[in-house]
């Protein structure tokens, strides 16, 4: 066999060759951005080191890092505060986007208009977003809290940030407002892939609009939705940003999540060590609800 | 556009070439790197860009990159610069995070350089506080003493006089703060607070009362001193004044000193700097400057400036020209004229300031009341820690107002909690 | 099906409700910039300011770079686009095509690009990149932002792939093509709605970056991007908030567009993918 025809790619035998060359530049691309720094994230969680030098002899090896996390209270409020978000923002995304789609996905006059409205806010970063929500949520002269005394809802203005509950909501309403529109977009793409004939089916057989909603429509996104969920929940799990405008996370911790607890420890007190131990965690937090929610049916996501 | 092709192809090029070896940056055209969050500041932002103009012009070849961070996010990126290996040449800190760095032998012991030029620092305000493991870290910008703002339309109103006492101070505050078109919500405060935007702010926010009352979060030796009568009495005043809503609340300095400047608040307690937005608000006419009701007033170091470590010697040779430049009397005069602010250095000859900034002889007297008194807004023994110590006192003040807790209670957390940051 | 005028009624109040709830804080950036200091800070708030001050945004132009900020994003964004439309063209069609040990696997390994937070990953791509002497290009943005595209792109690409008939290639190998002809010769330009899709969402999701702008680029102000910019006029001392808000109209104003240009390709590219 000649040199030529090992790389012969055409030969059926050859073809899954191809297929690994094909993968070879995303898992290379992925590997050089992740592994490395998830090797030395790791390293740096299993030392005691304030700030980092990378290149710099490491220090002994220790698991007290780890030791003071599981051991903190802070860390079990944070995973409490992130759960908590990531429920709210999740379902609060899923059924606005989800329910706009159903909406626009009704023919009627302007719907392409509708359709554009309902999830521009995808399109706007979130760095200005959150210049737009940090005044809507002001405390003394946002528009929500005087809505909310106009509306007779609330005797005062509303402290968003030095009062927890409010402050939790403020981040949340925040991500939803970011958050639904990629489910929608989801959603309405699902929609459309659903043969008409399905609907006319079961209209023949006398199902209502809700029957017809519960057992064709949904089952059928399930799929996309198991994967738009996901990309929700690691947004939710990674975002700062919103956060740290809005609240840094504050007031008694009340939406301090994993992701702002590693920054300030990282940033704020010079705790890397410490900081990498809360990172790797939430990967692997990260990654244990991944499978979970995509190994049920382990081909919805590849 | 087509320039940052034609580079960057070279750029991956070469990358890509020399992958395994490590590439330093390009010295030929000497640019020397300096980052500041006070770039576009009105007087310090144009004090510095006159030095580095100065500077480029005695220097043929070479510039400097002047490159703004907002505040905000400036540890962090200052922390990647230095840890990832290409910090910037000129070293911007504040005086409460520059530790950090010196404890990692990131900033060059300027010691030797001073004995080199034979330049003394004695007198040289909260120069003190540079020395860091027995080097010189940096060199002290800038120690201010707070300063009082009120507008005088407000007080003349209710026919009040300036406060001189914390009495006199509440009592303004409580009759200044009004519902102006009566729809229930208050529109004038009587004073302003930064509530959001750090811990470290929020503790300069709360130091007045605390200072005034006696109290400070530890003593000489490092040693911390909370759980007293005293503590308990100025947060007792901090209580007051929020829960009885004399300051807006949620609210960034840079609002507050907004809100202040545009004449909805009636006194406020802040920095040389708070003049600068003064001039620029809406209420300029009715606003002015006074000394503080509060004895010693809140003061301290700021900022410093410093040297990396890890440059080339004739980098650094240029960092020190540099800094030599905005040590010397002309420019520390300078800070006084163009950044309207108070210089360190005593060479600095500041008489005749007075006719360009009217208040600087105030400016003046506070600060050296403050330093009179040592008093600083980084307390001694707690400098590594000053982030997680601040972030710690911040929030058990804010559950003390949530929870409406009794500050003599809550002394006594932060005194058992602030132990437990100190001891690591 | 005919809608009653009551439904009609109820269809239209509540999508006309919806939008306009949805739309108001973009309504509201721009009522920001026109506004004065004085203006913000009153209640009530004026739901459009008295004397509109629409010479903020020439105020803004004029001092800060705002062309340079919106040309460099536009680079970074378009680079990402081509690189990650490359890699994730090939690695959609390996997944959909080869029958890979471990695909599914790779395919989760790719995900994990979107697990590690940002605030750990800054250092080690910070040295990483330093050592290919590539701080302060735009190159670092193009390469970071394609490693938060791709895991969604490739799955995207691959439902699409999957529903375009194997028949097409095979017969155009028969015809003499190679299998990577095949791939680019017929399958692509079938697949250009899918296309088209990926590239938006590339395109959106690198223009909205910041923390990687500003850990890579910050000491290199020639290549700041937008959203870069804009946080940069945050003051220490004050903060104008209606020069931020006409400086993020800037921002937001391409990307809106490029957005409605594009919105219908995203929905039917990614109507494929949908298809299990």
């Amino acid at each position: 066999m000649t040199r030529a025809r090992i790389f012969d790619l055409a030969r059926p035998s050859r073809q899954h060759l191809l297929g690994y060359i094909l993968l070879a530049p995303a898992v290379l691309l992925v590997g050089l951005i992740i592994v490395y720094p998830l090797v030395i994230s790791i390293d740096l969680s299993l030392q005691a080191v304030k700030l980092p030098r990378i290149g710099a002899p490491r220090a002994d090896f220790t698991l007290a890092n780890y030791e003071k996390l599981f051991s903190s209270a802070e860390f079990w409020m944070a995973c409490w505060v992130t759960l908590k978000l990531v429920c709210v923002v999740t379902i609060g995304s899923l059924v606005t986007g989800v329910s706009t789609a159903l909406l626009v996905n009704n023919r009627f006059r302007g719907r392409t208009l509708a359709r554009l409205a309902m999830a521009l806010p995808w399109a706007v970063p979130e760095v200005i977003a959150v210049v737009i929500f940090a005044w809507i949520f002001d405390s003394s002269f946002g528009l929500m809290s005087w809505l909310l005394v106009t509306l007779g809802l609330s005797d005062g203005m509303v402290a968003w940030v030095s009062t927890p509950g409010a402050a939790f909501w403020a981040v949340a309403i925040t991500m939803i407002w970011k958050g639904f529109p990629f489910v929608s977009i989801m959603t309405l793409a699902g929609l459309q892939s659903i043969p008409a004939d399905f609907y006319n089916a079961a209209k023949v057989d006398g199902a209502n609009v809700f029957q017809r909603f519960r057992w064709i429509t949904l089952p059928l996104l399930m799929p996309v939705l198991g994967v738009t969920l996901v990309l929700v929940i690691l947004w939710v799990f990674r975002d700062f940003s919103i956060i740290k405008v809005l609240t840094e996370g504050g007031p008694l911790k009340s939406t301090q999540t994993l992701s702002i607890m590693t920054y300030d420890q990282a940033f704020g007190f010079f705790n890397f060590g410490y900081a990498s131990a809360v990172g790797v965690v939430t990967l692997v937090i990260c990654v244990v609800a991944s499978l979970l929610m995509l190994g049920r049916e382990t081909r919805a996501m590849y | 556009m087509t320039k940052f092709f034609g580079r960057s192809v070279k750029t991956m090029t070469i990358a890509a070439m020399l992958s395994a070896t490590m590439l330093s940056p390009a010295l030929a055209d000497t640019t020397l790197k300096f980052v500041s969050w006070q770039v576009d500041d009105a007087g310090t932002g144009d004090w510095w860009k006159a030095a580095i103009a100065a500077f480029e012009e005695s220097h043929p070849g070479v510039t400097v990159e002047f490159t703004k961070v907002e505040r905000a996010a400036y540890a962090d990126t200052m922390t990647t610069l230095f840890a990832g290996g290409q910090p910037p040449h000129i070293v911007h800190l504040a005086s409460f995070e520059y530790q950090s760095f010196a404890e990692n032998s990131w900033m060059e012991n300027l010691g030797p350089w001073l004995e080199k030029d034979s330049i003394d620092t004695t007198g040289w305000a909260g120069q003190g506080k540079c020395v860091w493991n027995g080097e010189t870290a940096c060199i002290m910008l800038n120690y201010f003493g707070f300063i009082m703002a009120y507008n005088k339309a407000i007080l003349d109103k209710e026919g009040l006089a300036v406060p001189t006492s914390y009495a006199e101070f509440l009592d303004v505050a409580r009759k200044t703060t009004k519902d102006l078109n009566g729809d229930g919500i208050t529109d004038q405060f009587g004073t302003g607070h930064e509530t959001k935007g750090g811990a470290g702010q929020y503790l300069t926010e709360m130091l007045s009362y605390i200072l005034d009352a006696g109290a400070y979060w530890t003593d000489a030796d490092g040693k911390i001193n909370i759980d007293t009568p005293e503590m308990v009495e100025g947060l007792t005043r901090w209580k007051t004044v929020v829960k009885e809503g004399l300051t807006p609340v949620d609210m960034s300095a840079g609002d507050i000193r907004k809100l202040f400047a545009d004449g909805k608040v009636a006194l406020r307690l802040d920095g040389p700097w708070l003049y600068g937005t003064m001039q620029k608000g809406a209420a300029a006419a009715d606003t002015a400057v006074a000394v503080p009701p509060f004895t010693p007033p809140v003061g301290g170091s700021s900022n410093v400036l410093g040297m990396a470590s890890e440059i080339s010697d004739e980098e650094k040779a240029l960092v020190w020209d540099f800094v030599k430049l905005v040590m010397s009397p002309e420019w520390q005069r300078k800070y006084a004229t163009i950044g309207k602010n108070t210089p360190p250095s005593p060479a600095a000859d500041v008489s005749g300031v007075e006719q360009e900034v009217p208040h600087f002889p105030l400016l003046i007297e506070t600060m050296k009341a403050a330093a009179a008194a040592n008093v600083d807004r980084i307390p001694t023994g707690l400098e590594i820690q000053y982030n997680e110590f601040g972030k710690m006192v911040q929030e058990e003040v804010q559950r003390m107002l949530i929870e409406d807790l009794d500050p003599a209670d809550v002394v006594k957390t932060m005194q058992a909690r602030a132990e437990a940051i100190q001891k690591g | 099906m005919k809608r009653t005028p009551m439904q009609s009624l109820v269809l239209y109040g509540t999508v006309i409700l919806l939008a306009a709830l949805i739309l108001f804080p973009v309504y509201w950036l721009l009522v920001t910039a026109l506004s004065t200091s004085a203006d913000l800070s009153q209640l009530p708030p004026s739901f459009w300011p008295e004397n509109a001050q629409w010479q903020v945004f020439a105020k803004v132009w004029e001092e800060r770079p705002i062309p340079t900020w919106l040309a460099n994003s536009m680079l970074a964004a378009i680079g990402s686009v081509a690189l990650s439309m490359v890699v994730s063209v090939m690695a959609g069609y390996a997944l959909s095509r080869f029958s890979i040990r471990g695909g599914h696997s790779l395919g989760l390994f790719i995900l994990t690009a979107k697990m590690l937070p940002a605030t750990l990953l800054v250092i080690p791509l910070f040295s990483i990149f330093r050592s290919f002497g590539m701080i302060g290009s735009l190159w670092t943005l193009v390469i970071a932002h394609s490693t938060l595209i791709i895991p969604f792109t490739t799955w995207m690409l691959k439902g699409y792939f999957d529903t375009i008939p194997r028949e097409l290639e095979q017969a155009a190998m028969v015809d003499g093509c190679s299998p990577m002809g095949a791939m680019l010769r017929v399958v692509l330009p079938v697949a250009t709605p899918g296309l088209a899709a990926t590239a938006l969402y590339a395109f959106v999701l690198s223009w909205a970056d910041y923390a990687y702008a500003r850990t890579f680029l910050i000491n290199a102000q020639g290549s700041w991007t937008a959203n870069l910019g804009i946080t940069t006029m945050r003051g220490e001392y004050t903060t104008d908030w209606n020069e931020i808000s006409a400086a993020a109209v800037f921002v937001a104003v391409p990307i809106i567009l490029i957005y409605l240009f594009l919105e219908r390709y995203l929905v039917g590219g990614l109507t494929a993918g949908a298809e299990k």
